[in-house]
């Protein structure tokens, strides 16, 4: 490619309307994602995501349609209900916490498996497509998938946003936060529920595979940064805008390169960059430890 | 040609039973996931340099790679001040990523498909034969067994450090057990079994093949051998059927093996004896009926002390269902609503009537409750004591033969 | 403030019973605490301390009895009640600095959505103030040593501005220095009409500390004035166990059969 292609390239309608999507999915998905890091339930999301191959297999059986909205309707259906599944198993038999979350994500991937690949060896037009939704394929995306996917993010950046208090009190000391009167399992709920949303919205981008690193390395990297949570929220978000661009743009530039693995790559990058950084900084800077 | 499909399934699904068994029993079962995609690139690497999947390369390379991530995990978990879940979910898909990114930068150097990397192609991975005595054998069916062997081997070797580093893992470092030595080579075989299984089912549903047959067998049995035992058997079991029903339905075999061995799992917490929900829930019922009768019996006696004029009898449905039941059986007379003891009845009764009073004595002794608060916990305890416990509360409430109330305490009868 | 309130008990607590699955840690705890004091829950470890002040709190769920504050159930009186959970229950890495864990105790009086405001942030820095950590207000909680640790738990407490406080092993691997802080605010709270109710493991300071305590052991052995109950005939029936009873039909309960 000479320069001009590849400026070309970068800024042609199709790079620009997929970048669009995958930035506001990369900050929205990232913003929520913190929460996850802080409540230690980081690889809830990885569960969910795994999930929701099942529900998209079933949504096309059952619609015979294709269209993004259709499949991520179904694939947020089986995410919410692998977390009902997951929070019976923790309550009511003796398996571990580790274990449990294993199980729901191992069988419910395989059940999306033995679906899709029932629905190709059949020959059904158009589910061959559906196996982009493992390892995620932005060339397919159009404005109105992107424009759905931005609604979602945005929606769901609000909701964490205008709830930050209660979800930040919730996530540090819920005792604390029931014995005040607040209702700590439906707003543990709620964040777990955003989760999924922007697990479902982030699936076209990543793949149900590798999405759980655009909700969990974002966050690891802004906690390098700071020691409050809004500020957190706001690195975050940023670590997430930068590297769903440049995972775009890379795709856009490298042939055969595709833009989900780019994005983790590249938000790996900004992660060992801010711990790297961290330490320079302590080690100018030694932590103020000492008895007042 | 459906046989050595299966075969190989099964083979390899009994390595990861015995390698997943230990991952679940120490809570490792996180660190079963992260080495499945974590090999990744190892395997890439590998068959990048030449070697072949499966081949003796790419198992030092997935070796070397899993070790890699669990380094890297243990090591973002201590420096970047994340939860041990957090530090995995970076470095494990940091690396399949780098997996996924070699594969389609090499796609034409590198014979895997991105399919067969997720989920694995049982009907291929068979198609890939060597000749052993004659016989053309599928080679992940050799991978397997050796394997196997090496699984096998290592457990056998390390068996007491292993169960000890899973009964008590700080104790047995305290006695010196070499619980580095037996962990490190735990996850050094969560390596070889992964990759053993890579062709067959893939990186990702491993994880399935790891920890589901052991989860649904310690549902089952709590000895460490039996679990390990049942876990293979399971995992062999479900293998044949999933392969089956792959092979019915026409899809992916892992796929299936997998949908079997979690409907295996949900069978267990349903009907597991003991734990499982029905027997739980026949037990709350059988339960709830026993309290019933024994309730009509003691207010019989009660009605019986007092002369007849005790208006507590316990009422509702299920009082005169027991009620009906208890004439039936021979043990009460008479109406339902006011039954009276038969000879047969009365013991029970005054068992019941004995265990009541002996506890509102023990409760007065030993707990600082008023006298109006003792009838109410003693009414729910009387359902469980046995004679040895009896015997130990009338020994120490001394010779009292009479309750808090005042009322006489009934003696055993043999 | 509460003291005034004839009659009716503070905190009361009928034949309370806990149980984890159906096996019983707590048997038939009849407790009420009729005036503003520090009142202490003394035990041996394991003796359910914790469990009963969870329990009376509505954090773990009651199998029998029932629990009243000021007569009126917990929902209804959420607002005068402060809370001090044990110090290990939370993250310390987690990035809030000193006063942003005391604004969370004025959370309560902000509707959903809303943000403290100026008078907010000057009640907690005001709380900081009490217990002596000002000067670190901005610093991360988990640069705190213990003590410190503790005493912005504590802060956040006073932040609820509450009549009836519990706390939840306040004094454990807790400095000197700070103990002495913290029962100086802890007094003065009493001093001013408020019940504070602690559970506390150490026999010796118990009875210098407590104006009255409970003596628990998986059942109320005695309550009342600390130098009565923590008598030796007392402590014996509390410290000798003979609770294999307690215990073997606790597990009777759990399979649903006898004993033996």
């Amino acid at each position: 490619m000479t320069a001009q292609d590849r400026l070309e390239s970068l800024l042609s309608h199709n790079t620009l309307v997929v970048a669009g999507g995958v930035a506001a999915v990369g900050v929205a998905a990232a913003v929520v994602g913190c929460f996850g890091v802080l409540r230690r339930r980081a690889l809830v999301g990885d569960a969910a995501a795994h999930a929701t191959l099942p529900g998209i297999a079933a949504a096309f059986a059952l619609t015979g349609r294709r269209e993004l909205w259709v499949l991520l309707a179904g694939a947020a259906v089986s995410a919410i209900a692998s977390l009902g599944a997951l929070s019976l198993i923790r309550r009511h038999t003796r398996t571990r916490d580790d274990a449990a979350t294993a199980i729901v994500l191992g069988v419910s991937y395989g059940a999306g498996i033995a679906a899709i690949s029932g629905l190709v060896a059949r020959g059904v037009a158009g589910s061959a497509g559906l196996e982009a939704f493992l390892l995620g394929s932005t060339a397919a995306l159009t404005l109105h998938d992107s424009l759905l996917v931005a609604a979602i993010s945005a929606v769901v950046v609000a909701v964490v946003l205008a709830g930050l208090k209660e979800a930040t009190l919730v996530a540090f000391d819920p005792a604390f936060a029931a014995v005040a009167g607040w209702p700590v399992g439906w707003i543990d709920a709620v964040l777990v529920a955003l989760t999924a949303s922007m697990v479902v919205a982030a699936l076209p981008t990543a793949g149900a595979v590798l999405v759980t690193a655009m909700v969990v390395i974002p966050p690891a990297a802004a906690r390098q940064w700071t020691d409050r949570v809004p500020t957190m929220l706001g690195i975050a978000g940023f670590v997430g805008l930068v590297s769903s661009l440049a995972g775009v743009a890379a795709s856009a530039l490298v042939p055969r390169l595709a833009t989900g693995p780019a994005v983790v790559l590249a938000s790996a990058a900004v992660f060992l960059a801010s711990l790297g950084a961290r330490f320079l900084r302590t080690s100018w800077r030694p932590p103020g430890v000492s008895e007042s | 040609m459906m046989i050595w499909p299966m075969v190989v399934a099964a083979v390899v699904s009994a390595v990861c039973a015995v390698v997943g068994t230990m991952l679940v029993v120490r809570r490792m079962s996180l660190l079963g996931d992260a080495i499945g995609h974590g090999v990744l690139p190892g395997i890439v690497v590998a068959v990048l340099a030449g070697g072949r999947p499966g081949g003796m390369l790419s198992t030092l390379g997935a070796v070397a790679a899993a070790v890699l991530t669990v380094w890297a995990a243990d090591a973002v978990r201590r420096r970047a001040r994340l939860s041990e879940d957090a530090a995995a979910g970076v470095v494990f898909t940091t690396f399949f990523a780098v997996g996924v990114v070699l594969i389609s930068l090499y796609a034409s150097r590198v014979d895997l498909d991105p399919g067969c990397v997720l989920h694995g192609i049982l009907e291929l991975a068979a198609a890939d034969t060597v000749s052993i005595l004659g016989v053309m054998v599928p080679r992940p069916l050799v991978n397997g067994l050796v394997a196997l062997a090496v699984v096998v081997a290592f457990l056998a070797a390390t068996w007491p450090a292993q169960v000890f580093a899973a009964f008590d893992t700080d104790a047995a470092r305290v006695v010196g057990v070499p619980v580095g030595i037996a962990t490190t080579g735990l996850l050094a075989m969560t390596a070889v079994a992964t990759v053993a299984s890579f062709e067959a089912v893939g990186a990702v549903l491993v994880v399935a093949m790891l920890v589901v047959p052991a989860a649904t067998a310690e549902l089952l049995f709590r000895s460490l051998g039996r679990v390990m035992a049942a876990a293979v058997a399971i995992a062999v079991t479900s293998a044949v059927a999933g392969y089956l029903a792959a092979w019915r339905w026409n899809t992916s075999g892992a796929g299936m093996i997998a949908v079997v061995l979690g409907l295996g799992y949900l069978a267990a917490v349903l009907v597991a004896p003991g734990e499982g929900i029905i027997p739980r829930l026949a037990g709350k019922a059988w339960l709830v009926w026993r309290v019933a009768c024994e309730d009509v019996l003691a207010a019989a006696w009660r009605r019986e002390e007092a002369g007849g004029v005790v208006p507590t009898a316990p009422g509702g449905l299920l009082a005169s269902l027991a009620g009906s039941w208890l004439r039936l059986r021979g043990k009460v007379e008479g109406p339902i609503a006011r039954p009276a003891l038969t000879d047969a009845g009365r013991g029970e009764a005054e068992t019941i009537v004995r265990s009541h009073r002996l506890w509102e004595a023990w409760l007065g002794r030993n707990v600082e409750l008023p006298v109006d608060h003792l009838h109410p916990p003693a009414e729910w305890v009387e359902h469980y004591l046995g004679a040895d416990v009896r015997k130990r509360i009338e020994e120490e409430v001394g010779a009292a033969s009479s309750d808090p109330h005042g009322r006489e305490i009934p003696t055993e009868r043999g | 403030m509460t003291a005034g309130v004839d009659k009716t008990s503070i905190v009361e607590l009928h034949d309370v019973t806990v149980a984890y699955g159906r096996k019983p840690v707590l048997w038939n705890v009849d407790l009420s605490i009729d005036a503003p004091c520090l009142y202490g829950i003394i035990g041996p470890n394991g003796a359910g301390k914790s469990t009963l002040v969870k329990a009376a709190l509505g954090l773990v769920p009651l199998s029998g009895g029932s629990v009243r504050f000021f007569g009126k159930p917990l929902d209804e009186v959420r607002g005068r009640i402060g809370y001090v959970p044990q110090r290990e229950s939370v993250d310390w890495d987690f990035p809030v600095s000193a006063i942003d864990v005391v604004l969370m105790g004025t959370y309560h009086r902000l509707s959903w959505f809303r943000r403290p405001g100026r008078r907010e942030r000057d009640t907690a820095m005001d709380c900081l103030d009490r217990v002596g950590l000002a000067d670190v207000a901005n610093r991360q909680i988990g640069g705190l040593s213990g003590g410190q640790q503790q005493r912005v738990f504590l802060a956040r407490a006073l932040a609820q501005e509450a009549d009836v406080y519990f706390l939840d092993e306040p004094m454990a691997g807790v400095d000197a220095r700070s103990q002495e802080r913290i029962l100086q605010v802890l007094s003065g709270l009493r001093d001013r009409g408020s019940l504070v109710v602690i559970v506390h493991h150490d026999l010796r300071t118990a009875a210098d500390w407590f104006d009255r305590v409970a003596l628990v052991d998986m059942r109320l052995v005695a309550a009342g004035p600390t130098a009565e109950v923590l008598s030796r005939e007392n402590l014996t029936r509390t410290y000798s166990g003979h609770l294999e009873l307690l215990d073997e039909i606790g597990r009777a309960m759990q399979t649903g059969r006898r004993t033996r």
